[in-house]
Protein backbone atom coordinates (compact mmCIF):
# COMPACT_ATOMS: atom_id res chain seq x y z
CA UNK A 1 0.00 0.00 0.00
CA UNK A 2 0.97 3.46 -0.58
CA UNK A 3 1.59 6.43 1.69
CA UNK A 4 2.68 8.92 -0.10
CA UNK A 5 1.77 9.53 -3.98
CA UNK A 6 4.06 12.28 -5.50
CA UNK A 7 1.83 13.40 -9.13
CA UNK A 8 3.26 15.25 -11.90
CA UNK A 9 5.29 17.61 -9.46
CA UNK A 10 7.84 20.55 -10.57
CA UNK A 11 8.72 23.28 -8.39
CA UNK A 12 10.71 26.11 -9.66
CA UNK A 13 12.85 28.09 -7.40
CA UNK A 14 12.73 32.00 -7.50
CA UNK A 15 10.46 31.97 -10.27
CA UNK A 16 10.12 35.10 -12.70
CA UNK A 17 13.49 36.21 -11.34
CA UNK A 18 16.43 35.54 -12.82
CA UNK A 19 17.76 33.09 -11.03
CA UNK A 20 14.69 30.90 -11.70
CA UNK A 21 15.94 27.12 -11.00
CA UNK A 22 13.64 24.83 -12.09
CA UNK A 23 14.76 21.91 -9.41
CA UNK A 24 12.16 19.14 -10.16
CA UNK A 25 10.50 18.72 -13.37
CA UNK A 26 7.28 16.47 -13.77
CA UNK A 27 7.87 14.31 -11.09
CA UNK A 28 5.65 11.24 -9.87
CA UNK A 29 7.09 8.53 -7.54
CA UNK A 30 5.49 6.94 -4.24
CA UNK A 31 6.22 5.31 -0.97
CA UNK A 32 5.16 2.18 0.20
CA UNK A 33 3.65 2.38 3.87
CA UNK A 34 5.86 0.67 6.58
CA UNK A 35 8.66 0.27 3.92
CA UNK A 36 11.81 1.98 3.85
CA UNK A 37 12.73 4.09 0.58
CA UNK A 38 16.02 5.42 -0.62
CA UNK A 39 15.86 8.51 -2.45
CA UNK A 40 19.12 8.60 -4.64
CA UNK A 41 20.76 10.96 -6.58
CA UNK A 42 23.69 12.61 -7.17
CA UNK A 43 23.77 16.48 -5.98
CA UNK A 44 21.35 18.61 -7.52
CA UNK A 45 19.61 16.25 -9.23
CA UNK A 46 16.23 17.64 -6.72
CA UNK A 47 16.34 15.02 -3.82
CA UNK A 48 16.11 17.92 -1.29
CA UNK A 49 13.42 19.80 -2.82
CA UNK A 50 11.70 16.80 -3.38
CA UNK A 51 12.15 16.12 0.25
CA UNK A 52 10.74 19.73 1.46
CA UNK A 53 7.45 19.44 -0.53
CA UNK A 54 6.92 15.48 1.39
CA UNK A 55 5.76 17.76 4.57
CA UNK A 56 4.45 20.46 3.14
CA UNK A 57 7.12 23.09 3.44
CA UNK A 58 6.89 23.48 -0.18
CA UNK A 59 4.02 23.95 -2.46
CA UNK A 60 4.86 22.26 -5.70
CA UNK A 61 4.43 24.64 -8.72
CA UNK A 62 2.57 21.98 -10.40
CA UNK A 63 1.34 18.39 -9.44
CA UNK A 64 -0.07 16.76 -6.79
CA UNK A 65 1.37 15.26 -3.10
CA UNK A 66 -0.93 12.99 -2.09
CA UNK A 67 -0.51 11.53 1.80
CA UNK A 68 -3.00 8.52 2.42
CA UNK A 69 -4.49 9.04 -0.48
CA UNK A 70 -5.34 12.70 0.25
CA UNK A 71 -3.81 16.06 -1.04
CA UNK A 72 -1.88 17.45 1.25
CA UNK A 73 -2.71 20.95 -0.08
CA UNK A 74 -6.22 20.49 -0.09
CA UNK A 75 -6.77 22.60 2.88
CA UNK A 76 -3.49 24.93 3.24
CA UNK A 77 -4.62 26.50 6.09
CA UNK A 78 -4.14 22.83 7.74
CA UNK A 79 -0.84 22.08 7.03
CA UNK A 80 0.73 21.98 9.72
CA UNK A 81 -1.21 18.72 10.87
CA UNK A 82 0.47 17.11 7.81
CA UNK A 83 4.33 18.55 8.97
CA UNK A 84 3.09 16.55 12.12
CA UNK A 85 2.59 13.08 10.58
CA UNK A 86 5.31 13.69 8.24
CA UNK A 87 8.74 13.82 9.94
CA UNK A 88 11.62 16.15 8.04
CA UNK A 89 15.23 15.98 9.20
CA UNK A 90 16.98 17.98 7.18
CA UNK A 91 20.44 18.00 6.22
CA UNK A 92 22.93 18.43 9.07
CA UNK A 93 20.12 18.62 11.59
CA UNK A 94 22.29 19.66 14.39
CA UNK A 95 22.00 23.40 13.44
CA UNK A 96 18.54 23.56 14.27
CA UNK A 97 19.33 23.02 18.31
CA UNK A 98 18.45 26.11 19.87
CA UNK A 99 17.47 25.18 23.70
CA UNK A 100 18.96 24.70 26.84
CA UNK A 101 19.12 21.76 27.59
CA UNK A 102 18.97 18.72 25.64
CA UNK A 103 15.89 17.79 27.06
CA UNK A 104 13.99 20.45 26.06
CA UNK A 105 15.48 20.92 22.62
CA UNK A 106 14.07 17.41 22.26
CA UNK A 107 10.74 18.19 23.83
CA UNK A 108 10.26 21.29 21.92
CA UNK A 109 8.10 19.15 18.88
CA UNK A 110 6.02 16.89 21.16
CA UNK A 111 5.76 20.24 23.31
CA UNK A 112 4.15 21.99 19.74
CA UNK A 113 1.88 19.10 19.19
CA UNK A 114 0.25 20.37 22.80
CA UNK A 115 0.68 17.39 24.86
CA UNK A 116 1.19 16.80 29.03
CA UNK A 117 4.31 17.05 30.65
CA UNK A 118 4.07 13.11 31.22
CA UNK A 119 3.77 12.47 27.50
CA UNK A 120 6.37 14.41 26.65
CA UNK A 121 8.65 13.31 29.39
CA UNK A 122 7.52 9.53 28.21
CA UNK A 123 8.32 10.19 24.70
CA UNK A 124 11.68 12.35 25.56
CA UNK A 125 13.21 9.04 27.08
CA UNK A 126 11.99 6.92 24.22
CA UNK A 127 13.26 8.77 21.34
CA UNK A 128 16.71 9.63 22.85
CA UNK A 129 17.27 5.68 23.86
CA UNK A 130 16.08 4.79 19.72
CA UNK A 131 18.94 7.13 18.92
CA UNK A 132 21.39 5.35 21.05
CA UNK A 133 22.13 8.25 23.60
CA UNK A 134 22.51 8.31 27.18
CA UNK A 135 20.18 9.49 29.07
CA UNK A 136 22.71 11.25 31.50
CA UNK A 137 23.18 13.81 28.15
CA UNK A 138 19.25 14.99 28.39
CA UNK A 139 20.69 17.48 30.86
CA UNK A 140 23.29 19.07 29.40
CA UNK A 141 23.44 21.96 26.71
CA UNK A 142 23.31 20.67 23.08
CA UNK A 143 25.98 22.84 22.67
CA UNK A 144 28.97 20.73 24.47
CA UNK A 145 28.08 17.76 22.51
CA UNK A 146 29.85 16.50 20.21
CA UNK A 147 28.23 16.58 15.95
CA UNK A 148 27.73 13.18 15.92
CA UNK A 149 25.84 13.73 19.66
CA UNK A 150 24.16 16.70 17.89
CA UNK A 151 23.09 14.70 15.21
CA UNK A 152 21.21 12.07 16.96
CA UNK A 153 19.63 14.72 19.11
CA UNK A 154 18.14 16.21 16.63
CA UNK A 155 16.60 13.21 15.12
CA UNK A 156 15.52 12.21 18.39
CA UNK A 157 13.74 15.69 18.37
CA UNK A 158 11.32 14.74 15.33
CA UNK A 159 11.49 10.74 16.77
CA UNK A 160 9.95 12.33 19.99
CA UNK A 161 6.90 13.90 17.46
CA UNK A 162 5.74 10.10 16.28
CA UNK A 163 5.33 10.72 12.77
CA UNK A 164 3.26 8.13 10.73
CA UNK A 165 6.16 8.58 7.76
CA UNK A 166 9.93 9.83 8.63
CA UNK A 167 11.83 11.87 6.24
CA UNK A 168 15.56 11.68 6.50
CA UNK A 169 17.63 14.12 4.35
CA UNK A 170 21.66 12.40 4.41
CA UNK A 171 21.20 11.39 7.89
CA UNK A 172 24.57 9.76 7.73
CA UNK A 173 26.69 12.98 5.96
CA UNK A 174 29.68 13.90 7.56
CA UNK A 175 29.72 11.16 9.71
CA UNK A 176 32.63 8.21 10.44
CA UNK A 177 31.33 4.69 9.39
CA UNK A 178 30.70 3.71 12.57
CA UNK A 179 28.39 6.89 13.71
CA UNK A 180 26.74 6.13 10.23
CA UNK A 181 26.57 2.16 11.14
CA UNK A 182 25.07 3.76 14.72
CA UNK A 183 22.68 6.08 12.83
CA UNK A 184 21.04 4.12 10.29
CA UNK A 185 21.12 1.28 12.17
CA UNK A 186 19.17 2.64 15.27
CA UNK A 187 16.68 4.19 12.69
CA UNK A 188 15.98 1.35 10.37
CA UNK A 189 15.49 -0.71 13.88
CA UNK A 190 12.95 1.85 15.25
CA UNK A 191 11.19 2.05 12.12
CA UNK A 192 10.86 -1.63 11.42
CA UNK A 193 9.09 -2.09 15.17
CA UNK A 194 6.89 0.79 14.85
CA UNK A 195 5.59 0.03 11.36
CA UNK A 196 6.36 3.33 10.15
CA UNK A 197 7.17 4.53 6.43
CA UNK A 198 11.14 5.73 6.34
CA UNK A 199 12.50 7.96 3.37
CA UNK A 200 16.19 8.08 3.73
CA UNK A 201 17.50 10.64 1.24
CA UNK A 202 20.85 9.25 0.24
CA UNK A 203 23.67 9.36 -2.44
CA UNK A 204 25.72 6.12 -0.96
CA UNK A 205 24.66 2.88 -2.63
CA UNK A 206 26.31 1.21 0.25
CA UNK A 207 23.35 2.91 3.08
CA UNK A 208 20.94 1.78 0.15
CA UNK A 209 21.55 -2.19 -0.26
CA UNK A 210 22.16 -2.59 3.45
CA UNK A 211 18.96 -0.64 4.98
CA UNK A 212 16.33 0.09 2.19
CA UNK A 213 13.59 -2.04 0.57
CA UNK A 214 12.86 0.81 -2.09
CA UNK A 215 14.54 2.78 -4.43
CA UNK A 216 13.38 6.02 -6.65
CA UNK A 217 16.54 7.46 -8.21
CA UNK A 218 16.28 10.97 -9.45
CA UNK A 219 18.63 12.21 -12.27
CA UNK A 220 18.72 16.06 -13.33
CA UNK A 221 15.10 16.76 -11.90
CA UNK A 222 13.55 13.57 -12.86
CA UNK A 223 12.68 10.35 -11.59
CA UNK A 224 15.15 7.78 -13.53
CA UNK A 225 14.20 4.53 -11.96
CA UNK A 226 12.08 2.95 -9.15
CA UNK A 227 11.64 -0.09 -7.60
CA UNK A 228 12.92 -2.45 -5.59
CA UNK A 229 16.67 -2.90 -4.50
CA UNK A 230 17.21 -6.06 -6.71
CA UNK A 231 15.24 -4.31 -9.60
CA UNK A 232 17.27 -1.03 -9.30
CA UNK A 233 20.87 -3.19 -9.10
CA UNK A 234 19.60 -5.22 -11.93
CA UNK A 235 20.25 -2.29 -14.21
CA UNK A 236 23.76 -1.74 -13.39
CA UNK A 237 24.66 -0.29 -16.80
CA UNK A 238 22.29 2.67 -16.14
CA UNK A 239 23.22 3.08 -12.75
CA UNK A 240 26.38 4.24 -13.85
CA UNK A 241 25.02 6.27 -16.38
CA UNK A 242 23.52 8.16 -13.91
CA UNK A 243 26.76 8.23 -12.25
CA UNK A 244 25.74 6.03 -9.22
CA UNK A 245 28.71 3.14 -8.32
CA UNK A 246 27.33 0.14 -7.55
CA UNK A 247 28.74 -1.15 -3.65
CA UNK A 248 32.09 -1.95 -3.97
CA UNK A 249 31.44 -5.65 -2.84
CA UNK A 250 28.95 -6.15 -5.56
CA UNK A 251 31.82 -5.41 -7.37
CA UNK A 252 34.14 -7.37 -6.07
CA UNK A 253 31.22 -10.38 -6.15
CA UNK A 254 30.98 -9.43 -10.03
CA UNK A 255 34.55 -9.81 -10.11
CA UNK A 256 34.53 -13.07 -8.89
CA UNK A 257 31.39 -14.49 -10.85
CA UNK A 258 34.09 -13.68 -13.90
CA UNK A 259 36.96 -15.60 -12.50
CA UNK A 260 34.51 -18.58 -12.45
CA UNK A 261 33.48 -18.25 -9.01
CA UNK A 262 29.37 -19.07 -9.14
CA UNK A 263 27.90 -16.83 -6.49
CA UNK A 264 24.19 -16.68 -6.26
CA UNK A 265 21.44 -14.35 -4.30
CA UNK A 266 21.28 -10.52 -3.93
CA UNK A 267 25.45 -9.65 -3.28
CA UNK A 268 24.80 -5.71 -2.28
CA UNK A 269 26.27 -5.96 1.36
CA UNK A 270 29.42 -7.28 2.95
CA UNK A 271 27.08 -9.58 4.72
CA UNK A 272 25.26 -11.11 1.59
CA UNK A 273 28.60 -11.91 -0.36
CA UNK A 274 29.82 -13.68 2.72
CA UNK A 275 27.30 -15.91 2.49
CA UNK A 276 27.33 -16.55 -0.96
CA UNK A 277 30.80 -17.52 -0.64
CA UNK A 278 30.35 -19.56 2.37
CA UNK A 279 27.07 -20.94 0.09
CA UNK A 280 29.64 -21.45 -2.77
CA UNK A 281 32.52 -23.03 -0.58
CA UNK A 282 29.62 -25.94 1.03
CA UNK A 283 28.65 -26.31 -2.62
CA UNK A 284 32.00 -27.43 -4.09
CA UNK A 285 32.58 -29.61 -0.51
CA UNK A 286 29.78 -32.09 -1.18
CA UNK B 1 9.83 32.42 0.75
CA UNK B 2 11.85 35.07 1.40
CA UNK B 3 15.12 34.36 -0.67
CA UNK B 4 12.57 36.26 -2.56
CA UNK B 5 13.23 39.35 -1.66
CA UNK B 6 14.72 41.95 -4.37
CA UNK B 7 15.86 44.80 -2.61
CA UNK B 8 19.52 44.89 -1.82
CA UNK B 9 20.31 41.94 -4.54
CA UNK B 10 22.37 41.91 -7.18
CA UNK B 11 21.36 40.83 -10.80
CA UNK B 12 24.02 39.98 -13.00
CA UNK B 13 23.85 40.75 -16.55
CA UNK B 14 25.89 42.96 -19.35
CA UNK B 15 23.44 45.94 -19.95
CA UNK B 16 25.54 49.60 -19.83
CA UNK B 17 24.56 50.21 -16.30
CA UNK B 18 26.26 46.72 -15.10
CA UNK B 19 29.40 47.60 -17.31
CA UNK B 20 30.48 51.44 -15.93
CA UNK B 21 32.59 51.76 -13.12
CA UNK B 22 31.65 51.40 -10.09
CA UNK B 23 32.65 54.59 -8.83
CA UNK B 24 31.04 56.84 -11.76
CA UNK B 25 27.63 54.56 -10.25
CA UNK B 26 28.38 55.78 -6.31
CA UNK B 27 28.76 59.31 -8.20
CA UNK B 28 26.01 59.57 -10.32
CA UNK B 29 23.46 58.21 -6.89
CA UNK B 30 24.83 60.90 -4.88
CA UNK B 31 24.16 63.03 -7.13
CA UNK B 32 20.50 61.22 -8.03
CA UNK B 33 19.97 61.23 -4.09
CA UNK B 34 20.83 64.90 -3.40
CA UNK B 35 18.22 65.50 -6.58
CA UNK B 36 15.20 63.69 -4.86
CA UNK B 37 15.93 65.97 -2.44
CA UNK B 38 15.88 69.13 -4.27
CA UNK B 39 13.46 68.72 -6.86
CA UNK B 40 10.30 70.73 -6.34
CA UNK B 41 8.99 71.98 -9.02
CA UNK B 42 6.57 69.67 -11.42
CA UNK B 43 8.60 70.25 -14.21
CA UNK B 44 11.61 69.04 -12.32
CA UNK B 45 9.45 65.81 -11.22
CA UNK B 46 8.39 65.21 -14.80
CA UNK B 47 12.42 65.68 -15.71
CA UNK B 48 13.38 63.17 -12.69
CA UNK B 49 10.55 60.70 -13.77
CA UNK B 50 12.27 60.50 -17.66
CA UNK B 51 16.02 60.14 -15.91
CA UNK B 52 14.26 57.31 -13.45
CA UNK B 53 12.53 55.59 -16.15
CA UNK B 54 15.30 55.92 -19.05
CA UNK B 55 17.64 54.35 -15.88
CA UNK B 56 15.50 51.52 -15.25
CA UNK B 57 15.49 51.18 -19.64
CA UNK B 58 19.21 51.14 -19.69
CA UNK B 59 20.02 48.84 -16.88
CA UNK B 60 17.33 46.34 -18.70
CA UNK B 61 16.49 44.86 -15.62
CA UNK B 62 11.89 44.00 -15.21
CA UNK B 63 10.06 46.49 -14.29
CA UNK B 64 8.65 43.19 -12.55
CA UNK B 65 12.30 42.99 -10.04
CA UNK B 66 11.75 46.61 -9.79
CA UNK B 67 8.69 46.70 -8.64
CA UNK B 68 9.30 43.36 -5.99
CA UNK B 69 11.90 45.80 -4.48
CA UNK B 70 9.15 48.68 -3.87
CA UNK B 71 6.79 46.27 -1.94
CA UNK B 72 8.21 45.66 1.05
CA UNK B 73 8.09 49.34 1.78
CA UNK B 74 4.45 49.87 0.45
CA UNK B 75 2.66 49.93 4.02
CA UNK B 76 5.25 51.84 5.54
CA UNK B 77 4.65 54.48 2.56
CA UNK B 78 0.79 54.46 3.09
CA UNK B 79 0.98 55.24 6.86
CA UNK B 80 2.93 58.13 6.42
CA UNK B 81 1.34 59.17 3.49
CA UNK B 82 -1.91 58.79 5.52
CA UNK B 83 -0.30 60.59 8.76
CA UNK B 84 0.88 63.44 6.63
CA UNK B 85 -2.57 64.34 4.69
CA UNK B 86 -3.80 64.79 8.36
CA UNK B 87 -1.42 65.81 9.93
CA UNK B 88 -0.29 68.87 8.00
CA UNK B 89 -2.26 72.12 8.13
CA UNK B 90 -2.24 74.35 5.17
CA UNK B 91 -3.60 78.17 3.95
CA UNK B 92 -7.32 78.79 3.74
CA UNK B 93 -10.02 76.40 4.04
CA UNK B 94 -9.35 73.06 4.62
CA UNK B 95 -10.70 70.68 1.47
CA UNK B 96 -13.11 68.63 3.86
CA UNK B 97 -12.52 67.88 8.12
CA UNK B 98 -13.68 64.86 9.64
CA UNK B 99 -13.13 63.73 14.04
CA UNK B 100 -10.06 66.31 14.67
CA UNK B 101 -9.00 66.17 11.26
CA UNK B 102 -8.49 68.56 8.64
CA UNK B 103 -7.64 68.12 5.13
CA UNK B 104 -5.60 70.83 3.40
CA UNK B 105 -4.40 70.39 -0.45
CA UNK B 106 -0.67 71.19 1.15
CA UNK B 107 -1.42 67.92 2.93
CA UNK B 108 -2.10 65.79 -0.19
CA UNK B 109 0.69 67.63 -2.33
CA UNK B 110 3.11 67.17 0.58
CA UNK B 111 1.98 63.10 0.90
CA UNK B 112 2.62 62.95 -2.70
CA UNK B 113 5.90 64.54 -3.06
CA UNK B 114 7.11 62.37 0.03
CA UNK B 115 5.69 59.19 -1.60
CA UNK B 116 7.21 60.15 -5.13
CA UNK B 117 10.43 60.70 -3.22
CA UNK B 118 10.36 57.62 -1.16
CA UNK B 119 9.81 54.92 -4.43
CA UNK B 120 12.70 57.20 -6.62
CA UNK B 121 15.03 56.94 -4.08
CA UNK B 122 14.71 53.47 -3.75
CA UNK B 123 14.16 52.79 -7.42
CA UNK B 124 17.20 55.09 -8.38
CA UNK B 125 19.53 53.94 -6.06
CA UNK B 126 18.90 50.09 -6.72
CA UNK B 127 19.20 50.59 -10.19
CA UNK B 128 21.95 52.77 -10.18
CA UNK B 129 23.94 50.72 -7.31
CA UNK B 130 22.72 47.48 -5.86
CA UNK B 131 20.85 45.67 -8.62
CA UNK B 132 23.59 46.56 -11.12
CA UNK B 133 26.51 46.10 -9.19
CA UNK B 134 28.27 43.09 -7.75
CA UNK B 135 29.05 43.85 -3.66
CA UNK B 136 32.72 43.73 -4.61
CA UNK B 137 32.68 46.01 -7.44
CA UNK B 138 30.73 48.14 -4.94
CA UNK B 139 32.95 47.98 -1.99
CA UNK B 140 36.13 48.40 -4.54
CA UNK B 141 34.74 51.58 -5.65
CA UNK B 142 33.78 52.65 -2.12
CA UNK B 143 37.50 52.06 -0.97
CA UNK B 144 38.86 53.71 -3.79
CA UNK B 145 36.64 56.95 -3.53
CA UNK B 146 37.66 57.22 0.11
CA UNK B 147 41.08 56.61 -0.40
CA UNK B 148 42.22 60.19 0.27
CA UNK B 149 40.84 60.08 3.72
CA UNK B 150 43.56 57.42 4.33
CA UNK B 151 46.04 60.17 4.80
CA UNK B 152 43.71 61.60 7.90
CA UNK B 153 44.38 57.66 9.37
CA UNK B 154 40.73 56.17 8.34
CA UNK B 155 40.90 52.66 7.82
CA UNK B 156 39.16 52.78 5.21
CA UNK B 157 40.27 49.25 3.18
CA UNK B 158 39.11 48.01 6.80
CA UNK B 159 35.73 49.53 6.46
CA UNK B 160 35.71 48.51 2.67
CA UNK B 161 36.72 44.83 3.67
CA UNK B 162 33.88 44.77 6.92
CA UNK B 163 31.18 45.71 4.07
CA UNK B 164 32.00 43.32 1.26
CA UNK B 165 32.23 40.41 4.51
CA UNK B 166 28.66 41.85 5.44
CA UNK B 167 27.49 41.77 1.76
CA UNK B 168 28.57 38.66 0.96
CA UNK B 169 27.23 36.63 3.53
CA UNK B 170 23.28 37.94 3.12
CA UNK B 171 22.46 35.27 0.95
CA UNK B 172 24.18 32.85 2.99
CA UNK B 173 22.12 34.11 6.01
CA UNK B 174 19.04 34.21 4.40
CA UNK B 175 19.28 30.75 3.00
CA UNK B 176 20.02 29.76 6.67
CA UNK B 177 17.30 31.65 8.49
CA UNK B 178 15.54 29.82 5.35
CA UNK B 179 16.35 26.32 6.50
CA UNK B 180 16.29 26.76 10.20
CA UNK B 181 12.42 28.10 9.73
CA UNK B 182 11.72 25.34 8.10
CA UNK B 183 13.38 22.71 10.35
CA UNK B 184 11.65 24.17 13.08
CA UNK B 185 8.46 24.08 11.12
CA UNK B 186 9.35 20.57 10.65
CA UNK B 187 9.58 20.31 14.74
CA UNK B 188 5.85 22.07 14.95
CA UNK B 189 6.58 25.40 15.20
CA UNK B 190 3.92 28.44 13.89
CA UNK B 191 5.42 31.86 13.10
CA UNK B 192 2.12 32.94 12.27
CA UNK B 193 -0.13 32.46 14.32
CA UNK B 194 -1.04 33.69 17.91
CA UNK B 195 -0.02 37.11 20.14
CA UNK B 196 2.76 39.34 19.86
CA UNK B 197 4.21 37.75 22.53
CA UNK B 198 3.87 34.19 21.00
CA UNK B 199 5.09 35.00 18.06
CA UNK B 200 8.02 36.94 19.06
CA UNK B 201 8.86 33.73 21.38
CA UNK B 202 9.18 31.41 18.27
CA UNK B 203 11.66 33.36 16.92
CA UNK B 204 14.13 32.04 19.51
CA UNK B 205 14.18 28.53 17.77
CA UNK B 206 15.51 30.31 15.00
CA UNK B 207 17.55 33.22 16.46
CA UNK B 208 19.65 30.79 18.86
CA UNK B 209 21.33 28.35 16.03
CA UNK B 210 21.46 31.68 13.69
CA UNK B 211 23.57 33.74 16.10
CA UNK B 212 25.74 30.14 16.68
CA UNK B 213 26.19 29.78 13.33
CA UNK B 214 27.01 33.58 12.68
CA UNK B 215 29.79 33.34 15.30
CA UNK B 216 31.30 29.70 13.87
CA UNK B 217 31.39 31.18 10.76
CA UNK B 218 33.19 34.31 11.39
CA UNK B 219 35.33 32.45 13.35
CA UNK B 220 36.02 30.19 10.70
CA UNK B 221 36.44 32.80 7.68
CA UNK B 222 38.75 34.81 10.00
CA UNK B 223 41.27 31.39 10.33
CA UNK B 224 40.67 30.78 6.40
CA UNK B 225 41.95 34.20 5.68
CA UNK B 226 45.09 34.50 8.15
CA UNK B 227 45.69 31.19 6.62
CA UNK B 228 46.09 33.04 3.15
CA UNK B 229 48.11 35.53 5.04
CA UNK B 230 45.38 38.56 5.11
CA UNK B 231 46.99 41.50 6.85
CA UNK B 232 45.56 44.16 5.45
CA UNK B 233 46.04 46.96 2.68
CA UNK B 234 49.84 47.08 3.40
CA UNK B 235 51.60 46.13 -0.12
CA UNK B 236 47.77 44.25 -0.93
CA UNK B 237 47.51 44.43 -4.83
CA UNK B 238 44.11 44.49 -6.87
CA UNK B 239 43.19 41.59 -9.42
CA UNK B 240 40.57 43.74 -10.75
CA UNK B 241 42.00 47.54 -10.93
CA UNK B 242 39.12 49.98 -11.26
CA UNK B 243 39.69 52.44 -14.59
CA UNK B 244 37.77 54.75 -15.78
CA UNK B 245 36.79 54.73 -19.30
CA UNK B 246 35.51 56.81 -21.58
CA UNK B 247 31.44 56.01 -20.95
CA UNK B 248 32.29 56.92 -17.57
CA UNK B 249 33.29 60.22 -18.20
CA UNK B 250 30.42 60.78 -20.83
CA UNK B 251 27.95 59.56 -17.65
CA UNK B 252 29.76 61.72 -15.36
CA UNK B 253 29.67 64.67 -17.77
CA UNK B 254 25.41 63.57 -18.71
CA UNK B 255 24.76 63.27 -14.63
CA UNK B 256 25.99 66.52 -14.04
CA UNK B 257 24.55 68.09 -16.52
CA UNK B 258 20.84 66.79 -15.64
CA UNK B 259 22.09 67.62 -11.99
CA UNK B 260 22.29 71.75 -12.97
CA UNK B 261 19.79 71.48 -14.86
CA UNK B 262 17.40 70.02 -11.86
CA UNK B 263 19.03 73.07 -9.85
CA UNK B 264 18.07 75.88 -12.62
CA UNK B 265 14.34 74.10 -12.38
CA UNK B 266 14.15 73.22 -8.72
CA UNK B 267 14.85 76.83 -7.62
CA UNK B 268 12.45 79.32 -7.81
CA UNK B 269 12.87 82.15 -10.65
CA UNK B 270 12.91 84.87 -7.60
CA UNK B 271 16.20 82.88 -5.99
CA UNK B 272 17.30 82.51 -9.43
CA UNK B 273 17.33 86.29 -10.47
CA UNK B 274 19.15 86.50 -6.91
CA UNK B 275 21.64 84.18 -7.74
CA UNK B 276 22.24 85.84 -10.95
CA UNK B 277 22.64 88.93 -9.46
CA UNK B 278 25.12 87.84 -6.81
CA UNK B 279 26.77 86.16 -10.12
CA UNK B 280 27.24 89.83 -11.53
CA UNK B 281 28.46 91.36 -8.50
CA UNK B 282 30.93 88.32 -7.96
CA UNK B 283 31.83 88.94 -11.75
CA UNK B 284 32.08 92.85 -11.16
CA UNK B 285 34.43 92.94 -8.72
CA UNK B 286 36.93 90.30 -10.16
Amino acid sequence: MEKIRIEGVSFIYSKGTPFERRALDGVSCSFEAGKITCLIGHTGSGKSTLVNLLNGLYRPTEGKVYLDGEDIWARPKKITDIRRRVGLVMQYPEYQLFDETVYSDIAFGPKNLGLDAGEIDLRVREAIAFVGLDEALLSKSPFELSGGQKRRVAIAGIIAMRPEVLVLDEPAAGLDPRGRREILGGLTRYVRERGITLILVSHSMEDMASYCDNVVVMKDAKVFMQGTVDEVFSHPDELDAVGLDTPEITKLAQGLIQAGIVLSGALYTVEDVRDAILRYIGGNAQ
Amino acid sequence: MISDITLGQFFPGSSILHRLDPRTKLLLSLLYIIGVFLLNTPMAFILYTLITLSLILASRISMRVILKGIKPIVIVLIFTMIINILLTSGEGEPLFSFLIFAVYKEGIIRAFFMAYRVIMLIVGSSVLLTYTTSPIALTDGLESLLSPLKLIKVPVHLFAMMMTIALRFIPTLIEETETIMNAQKSRGANFTEGSIIKRARALIPILVPLFVSSFKRAEELAVAMECRCYRGDVGRTKMNKLKYRLRDILWLTVGALLFAGLILLSVKSAELSALGEAMRILFYKI
